[in-house]
């Protein structure tokens, strides 16, 4: 187990600053997630943990070691990649082996690593083929047998389910939470995919442009998002986000005001973030949104509305599947002022 | 089953290609094994009896065809290794990040885009004995006190005329080997990296398996133009000093246009190309696995 604190952390490609001095302290055997759009310097601060990539900048430690310039395989960390990153002419027991005989270690103990690792994984039956002969899927459990048998204080993880198809994404983060939790490592996760984040996470990095916009818990992050980006990033469908200003102490766009919890200064900009999920049954007590139904989508479980609002305001609302509406619907919708986000329109910060 | 009408108009447009391979390809083979078994010298046009395979017979009694098999397997040899070797050193070297990396990859080609001709008077031009650059730059440098006549010395005319087909044919070798690399994913070198692999190591169970296939091909090709040069042996030394560079092909075309026994001289190209077949048979089959 490793705690792992990076400073200032920095690396630049030229005149792009990848990413940008990023503070980050990872706990011992958390798992940390690192989410956000493709390109926001995810896989380059993971490489820099890793060692793979040089830091331009900043300090790297595991527990109290600076580790900064420490080679990769001299820091105890394991990885696994996106592309599963599989020697193609080794068998799969030898994929597994592979980082053994780089230290030296007697055959007998490299053997029962490598069955014990498959075993955990459920890939021993497969342990003599070779990665061409194996489906996407088996493919990641061999990488993840290779992680495994190095016995790592840190696992880095580059998207490793982003290959594979949505069934199998679903299983395999469930076997990845499990490893988790078997081997009580320092994880630490990078991923685009927002479902993986929140199921896995114990503590998610929302990343953009080369610096962290939000570190906090899956639900403080989906509860409490820090900016507009993250309350956008975050849901699916995704938010609703409605521009206004504030007047007389309410939330005023068009002729639609809506009354607020603790409201900031009159005259101010602000953007309003509801989530699809937080509208209710009109009633007492409520503010009240009359909108009137576009398209209907009945998912099963439930139900997404599009729905227009006075003002031409759109708007994509998850119901209940009770719920029985019909296009052309009007419908009285009851809106919890407390569950509302609010964001400034200028910084785009939350208020 | 009747031809459709699509069928005989492909069959239609397909045929004048047919009948020019026919005559440009199977007819020499035919008709050169025809000529292989018969006793037919060309300072007697009218007398051409049938001997069957005498004149293969004849050719294995021959001393000069067992000194050509042995010259042709000492230059095919440096030829195929070399190229070989130098062709993944370069690779390796041109597929890092440099500045001017570009330039050189450019100028790679050069060698390759040189007419085989061109290239054997070049170099018969640098080996030269009283104007060549190799005499003039050992000598300036001082590896050697006075001009040397490269090509009549015995012990290395092979080699140096290897070298001229080495530089000629490894920039295409390199460029396969280049494209191959290029295609290997970087995640494989991070990744043993991560387990601790060093630069040897990566080389060995990175690159040289994705190689495999490109290395395949690279030694079946090499062999199969190496064992047949001859505008090199032409240009630079007409087989001698001796019989220093007496290679099969030039020995064929000495029997075939210079003695003018045709029959042996088409016995001794069947055996040639028959040999060529069965070593990149060889090369395929049983390196193939190995490498
Ligand atoms: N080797 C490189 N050379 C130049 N720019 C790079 C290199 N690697 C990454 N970048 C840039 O750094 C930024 C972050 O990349 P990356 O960490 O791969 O993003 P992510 O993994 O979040 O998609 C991107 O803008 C990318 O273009
Ligand atoms: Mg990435």
């Amino acid at each position: 187990m490793a705690r792992i604190t990076c400073a200032a952390l920095t690396k630049k490609y030229g005149d792009v600053v990848a990413v940008d001095a990023l503070d980050l302290e990872i706990a011992h055997g958390e798992f940390m997630v690192l989410l956000g759009p493709s390109g926001c310097g995810k896989t380059t601060t993971l490489n820099m943990i890793a060692g793979l990539e040089e830091i331009s900048a900043g300090r790297l430690s595991f527990d109290d070691a600076e580790v900064t310039w420490t080679p990769p395989h001299r820091r105890e960390v394991a990885m696994v990649f996106q592309s599963y990153a599989l020697y193609p002419n080794k068998t799969v027991r030898e994929n597994i082996a592979s980082p053994l005989p780089l230290r030296r270690q007697p055959a007998a103990a490299i053997d029962s690593a490598v069955a014990a690792a498959a075993a955990q994984l459920e890939i021993t039956h497969l342990l003599d083929r070779r990665p061409n002969e194996l489906s996407g899927g088996q493919r990641q459990r061999v990488a993840l047998g290779r992680a495994i048998v190095r016995n790592p204080a840190v696992f880095l993880m580059d998207g490793p389910l982003s290959n594979l198809d949505a069934t199998l994404r679903l299983s395999m983060r469930g076997l990845i939470k499990r490893l988790h939790q078997d081997l009580k490592s320092t994880f630490v996760y990078v991923t685009h995919d927002q479902a993986e984040a929140m199921t896995l996470a114990d503590r998610i990095a929302v990343m953009r442009g080369g610096l962290i916009q939000q570190l906090d818990t899956p639900e403080g992050i989906y509860e409490r998002p820090a900016n507009l980006f993250v309350a956008g990033f975050l849901g699916s469908p995704p938010i609703n986000l409605i521009e206004g200003v504030m007047a007389g102490g309410a939330f005023s766009r068009g002729g639609w005001r809506l009354a607020l919890p603790n409201p900031p200064a009159d005259g101010r900009s602000v953007t309003l973030g509801l989530r699809p999920e937080d509208v209710m049954v009109a009633a007492p007590g409520l503010a009240r949104l009359d909108a009137r139904v576009e398209l209907v989508s009945p998912l099963g479980s439930e139900t997404h509305l599009d729905v227009v609002a006075e003002g031409g305001l759109k708007l994509t609302l998850r119901v209940p599947k009770e719920w029985r509406a019909a296009v052309g619907d009007q419908i009285g919708f009851g809106i919890d002022p407390a569950r509302l986000h609010l964001f400034d329109r200028a910084s785009e910060l939350r208020l | 089953m009747r031809l459709g009408y699509d069928e005989r108009s492909a069959a239609l447009l397909v045929a004048p290609v047919l009948g020019v391979l026919l005559v440009v390809a199977a007819f020499p083979i035919v008709y050169s094994f025809w000529v292989s078994l018969h006793d037919i010298v060309l300072t007697r046009p009218l007398r051409r009896p049938f001997v069957g395979f005498d004149n293969y017979l004849r050719i294995f009694d021959d001393a000069r065809f067992w000194t050509a098999v042995s010259r042709t397997t000492v230059y095919t040899l440096v030829c195929v290794v070399a190229t070989t070797l130098l062709a993944v050193l370069v690779a390796l070297l041109l597929n890092e990040v440099f500045p001017g990396q570009r330039l050189l990859s450019a100028l790679l080609l050069v060698p390759w885009a040189t007419p085989s001709v061109v290239n054997g008077l070049m170099w018969k031009w640098i080996y030269d004995p009283t104007y060549g650059l190799l005499n003039g730059l050992l000598v300036q440098v001082g590896l050697l006190e006075r001009y040397r006549v490269w090509l009549s010395d015995p012990d290395i005319t092979l080699l140096l005329i290897a070298n001229a087909a080495i530089w000629k044919q490894m920039p295409l070798a390199a460029l396969l080997m280049i494209v191959t690399m290029k295609a290997i994913p970087e995640d494989l070198y991070r990744a043993a990296r991560v387990d601790g692999a060093n630069v040897w190591q990566r080389f060995v169970h990175v690159t040289l398996p994705a190689l495999r296939p490109g290395l395949m091909l690279v030694l079946v090709y090499e062999t199969m133009i190496s064992i047949r040069h001859f505008d090199l042996f032409l240009i630079m030394t007409q087989g001698g000093p001796g019989d220093a560079s007496l290679t099969l092909s030039w020995l064929i075309y000495v029997e075939t246009f210079r003695s003018l026994r045709f029959g042996t001289g088409a016995a001794m190209s069947y055996i040639l190309a028959i040999t060529t077949f069965a070593l990149s048979w060889a090369v395929i089959r049983f390196l193939g696995k190995r490498i």
